[in-house]
């Protein structure tokens, strides 16, 4: 694995993580299965930053859990989002976009300026 | 509130975690296993990738606290933001805080230093004082003996006794007070000297053959300048020389709490420290006694050990011992003789203190109510985008516990000053009686622990109130959310106001009243312009004879002095510290059992005593010069003990047995007095001529038309000339000197009637907010009325009968409750009557007024709305 994606950007883990449970209500190993195939295998999210974000974000009312049965018959905790959560990701999610297009703009007009 | 709940179901959450962690490995080995590995190559490449259990359970936890230490950090600075935004509501809730909390506090640091503070010695908890159930906390010198050298209950007892000493130092000879002590005493009580050593069970064994010493760093410092070199040195107690052992630690003052003595003297000295001799006596109860409980020995086996001794002790002497029966009881106090009425009046002000603080709550409570209610838009967008409810009210506490924590520092801080001040204070008297109030983690604890208190109880109304908050009405507009339940709230919190300041005013002016009725009572004896000096003749080496004529003597050049209308001495006064009692028989009793005995003061007076302190003698004759040693034995008595030894037939030329069986001839009768406390029921008293039985303790009492202070100036100078060495003590005014009997009343009513105040402000701004607010709320309406045209006082009535039916239901409730807690305040003032009639009436106009006052200008301004003003408003 290399630095890169260990050191996501401070806050984009949890807006990841907001938007795949965005897609409806899932468990913690869904997640980080969805995460890594959504993204190509880039990203191999461990349990050691996974659990601490959802339960962070469940803390900060950004998230909401359950307990009920998963497809294995197994009772697992699943998440969902709180419309505060819901809320806190479109801004997440638009404010990460302003920057992508800020940083591409910058990244090529630099490259015409030399 | 999530946060709260998980603190508290850690382990459930646990559990979850747990699950909710293995649920993933479990897949991720299920995985693992489709995907080909082996079981156990799957099961270490899911442990590896999730790089161990306990870690990432670490690291979750870790995740939770963060958000909370977040959220605290966000609430604290959002409170401060609030707070100052809002200055003058800040500083006055602060100021409120700081005055009830300051005053519970200082209260709370008196009752420590009184009763919680453990006495400086090794291991405290195991000493117990012991006590007589019927005759109070002394024991006689040969009972001590035996109880110390047949009981199996004590690691050691040791018998003391407080005595006045003529110490001699460079300044001349002073009277000081001091101890007896058996030579086990420092070694029972466990404590180390400061300089030297102390006197120990060797030193202590021959009558007379024991002149040792051991100052308290006091009288060291202050008397000797902190002479390093004063051990092995000789000082002069009642002119005789003795050794100076060692030095007391600054923190050890004895046994007592109140008492501070100068000097330590071993037992065995006590025939030279007071003259006659008491240690072989049985009948003579002088002695306290303190024992150290063996380890594994409860008080409960050590009372019924000491009483199986009692037992064999009432066999053995049956006349010195009848009834005798021992209980253990904390020391300190002189057992429950200060003790319990000391108890009683510290818990009774404590009390009565916190209904203070409760005021200041409902106060305070009203004010954030009302604050809250302007805020309740901003609650209300803060509810609508999003914010939990539970987080609404966690900010409302937050801001409540940054303002009490804030008073709550104020308050000690206050409390602190006025514990110095205490500390200062001495009685006006010719006793080391001082109490220490320290500050200690005690107190801060209780300063603490009531801020957070007073946060809850002012904080919850305002956080349930926020907490309802509706936000779609609130909106819409504020008049939407003026609900009847939250009027009925803060017109609940004035009639709590409004009672509260009732019982408090209440007991304040129950306790001027008692101070009133105190300085006015009949004391039995004129007090006004008369002078008292006192000396005492067998500390300073007088023999009985030559004493008798050095009293005779000094009397007839007082009575030669100009301004003298009379003199008299006496061996004490009524209500000084310093009072005796001895028992007598009914005078139709002939075979005088123990068991018949009459307890009475005794004094023992010169001739003119009665004329002197103007004590009305209702019948008979007064002493004369001729009633002495030749002539048969004679005595005065009050009314009281007429009634009770003489059935309240004609005393006079009858016949009572005294204490020794004797008979007694009664040749007058005087008027009831006051004896030992303002607060005694009336006791029988007994005055023999003091020509009859001689007492070295003498007092003087001269009645001059001279101010106290020249006449005492006299007093001294003629003294002085008599005998040039002889210390005079008590010297004053008697009016003065009579402090100490008045000293509990004035207390009280200083305590109380602050209190009092505190509350009629409490309640007062309380009121003037209600009607400021009923008045801003209704302008609109006013202006309605006002362009209908009602006249002023109907816009008074409305306005203020809403208030006048508060202040009645409070006031109703306060006057119940001042009644039912009468016990509480008669264990505090000097009342006779807790429900003086006077004293509720006028509390009822007090309140009347009150309410009157502080509706008064919100009241004006609704009657000089200009309705066309008014009618725009908004």
């Amino acid at each position: 694995m290399n630095d890169a994606r260990t050191e996501l950007l401070k806050g984009t883990l949890d807006m990841l993580i907001l938007k795949v449970i965005a897609l409806g209500p899932t468990h913690g190993y869904a997640i980080a299965q969805r995460l890594q195939q959504i993204s190509r295998d880039f990203f191999q999210v461990h349990q050691g930053s996974l659990y601490p974000a959802l339960h962070r974000l469940e803390d900060r009312g950004w998230l909401q859990a359950e307990w009920r049965e998963s497809e294995t018959g197994r009772e697992a905790k699943f998440y969902s989002l709180t419309k505060k959560g819901q809320r806190q990701m479109e801004a997440e999610v638009a404010n990460w976009e302003q920057l992508c297009s800020a940083v591409g703009l910058v990244l090529r007009s630099s490259e015409g300026d030399f | 509130m999530g946060w709260i709940r998980r603190l508290f179901h850690t382990s459930r959450a646990e559990k979850e975690l747990d699950t909710e962690l293995r649920f993933h490995l479990d897949h991720q080995i299920a995985d693992n296993v489709a995907a080909g590995m082996e079981p156990g190559e799957a099961r270490r490449q899911a442990m590896l990738t999730l790089g161990g259990l306990e870690n990432v359970k670490e690291e979750v936890r870790e995740a939770h606290w963060e958000t909370r230490l977040e959220n605290l950090f966000r609430d604290f600075r959002y409170a401060l933001r609030n707070l100052r935004k809002d200055r003058r509501f800040s500083v006055t809730a602060i100021l409120v805080l700081a005055l009830g909390i300051g005053a519970n506090t200082a209260v709370f640091s008196v009752v420590n230093a009184l009763i919680l503070h453990p006495l400086p010695v090794e291991r405290p908890v195991e000493l117990t004082f012991l006590e007589n159930a019927h005759y109070g906390p002394s024991q006689s010198f040969p009972n001590y003996r035996e109880l110390r050298d047949r009981n199996q209950s004590f690691a050691g007892l040791t018998g003391y006794r407080m005595a006045p000493m003529e110490l001699e130092t460079d300044r001349g000879a002073e009277r000081i007070w001091g101890y007896l002590a058996t030579g086990n005493y420092f070694d029972v009580l466990g404590v180390k000297p400061a300089l030297g050593r102390f006197f120990n069970q060797k030193d202590d064994v021959n009558p007379g053959a024991s002149p040792y010493a051991v100052l308290s760093y006091g009288a060291w410092q202050a008397r000797f300048g902190g002479d390093p070199a004063i051990v092995g040195k000789t000082i002069r107690i009642n002119r005789l020389p003795y050794t100076v052992f060692g030095v007391a630690p600054p923190s050890f003052h004895g046994t007592e709490i109140l008492y501070w003595p100068e000097v330590w003297v071993p037992m065995m000295m006590q025939p030279r420290i007071e003259g006659r001799s008491w240690l072989d006596e049985r009948s003579t109860w002088n002695t306290f006694v303190i024992g150290r409980l063996k380890p594994n020995v409860s008080a409960a086996q050590a009372e019924a050990n000491l009483n199986s001794v009692a037992g064999e002790l009432i066999r053995q002497f049956p006349s010195e011992n009848d009834g005798l029966l021992f209980k253990l009881t904390k020391p300190g106090l002189i057992g429950d003789l200060i003790g319990g009425p000391a108890k009683a009046f510290a818990f009774g002000v404590l009390a009565l203190v916190a209904l203070v603080l409760l005021a200041a709550c409902t106060n305070l409570a009203s004010m954030f109510t009302a604050r809250a209610t302007d805020r309740q838009r901003e609650i209300a967008v803060r509810l609508a985008i999003g914010a939990g409810r539970g987080r609404v009210v966690r900010q409302v506490l937050t801001e409540t516990i940054v303002l009490s924590l804030a008073g709550g520092g104020a308050g000690y801080l206050l409390a602190s000053f006025l514990a110095s001040i205490l500390s200062r204070l001495h009685a006006p008297m010719d006793f080391p009686m001082q109490l220490n109030v320290t500050v200690d983690w005690r107190v801060f604890l209780f300063a603490m622990a009531s801020s957070m208190a007073a946060a809850l109880l002012f904080g919850s109304a305002p956080a349930w109130r926020a907490s309802k908050t509706d936000p779609n009405a609130a909106l819409r507009g504020a008049s939407a959310t003026w609900g009847r339940n939250r009027l009925a709230l803060r017109d609940l919190l004035v009639i709590v106001q409004v009672a509260l300041c009732f019982v408090l005013v209440s007991a304040s002016f129950l306790s001027l009243r008692g101070l009133q009725q105190a300085l006015q009572m009949n004391l039995g004896f004129q007090p006004q312009r008369v002078s008292t000096a006192a000396f005492e003749l067998s500390l300073a080496g007088y023999s009985e004879e030559r004493g008798r004529a050095f009293q005779r003597q000094a009397l007839e050049a007082i009575q030669q002095l100009p301004g003298v209308q009379s003199a008299a001495y006496s061996n004490s006064v009524p209500l000084s510290i310093d009072q005796s009692h001895t028992s007598v028989f009914p005078a139709d009793k002939t075979d005088l059992r123990p068991s018949d005995r009459v307890g009475v003061v005794r004094y023992q007076v010169s001739p003119e005593f009665f004329a002197t302190l103007g004590t009305r003698l209702l019948a008979g004759r007064d002493f004369s010069w001729n009633d002495d040693s030749k002539s048969p034995s004679v005595a005065i008595v009050n009314l009281a003990f007429a009634k009770r030894v003489f059935h309240g037939e004609n005393a006079v030329g009858k016949r009572f047995p005294s204490y020794s069986g004797s008979p007694v001839e009664v040749v007058g009768i005087v008027e009831d007095g006051k004896y030992e406390s303002l607060t005694e029921s009336q006791q029988p008293a007994v005055f023999w001529p003091i020509l009859q039985s001689y007492n070295s303790t003498t007092t003087l009492e001269v009645r001059s038309s001279l101010p106290a202070a020249q006449m005492v100036s006299e007093i001294r100078r003629t003294i002085a000339k008599l005998d040039p060495e002889l210390p005079l003590y008590g010297a004053g005014g008697l009016e003065q000197m009579l402090g100490f009997a008045f000293l509990p009343t004035r207390v009280a009513a200083v305590a109380l009637s602050a209190f009092g105040i505190l509350a009629i402000m409490l309640a007062a701004t309380g009121i003037h907010g209600l009607v400021s607010y009923s008045v801003s709320r209704r302008t609109h309406e006013i202006g309605i009325r006002m362009a209908v045209g009602a006249q002023p006082m109907q816009i008074l009535r409305v306005i203020l009968s809403r208030t006048a039916v508060l202040l009645l239901f409070g006031s109703l409730v306060g006057f119940a409750s001042a009644l039912a807690l009468g016990q509480v305040i008669t264990s505090i003032v000097y009342a006779d009557h807790p429900r003086d009639p006077l004293v509720m009436v006028s509390v009822w106009l007090a309140i009347a007024l009150l309410g009157l006052f502080a509706s008064w200008s919100p009241a004006r301004r609704a009657t000089r709305v200009d309705p066309m003003v008014a009618l725009r408003y908004e």
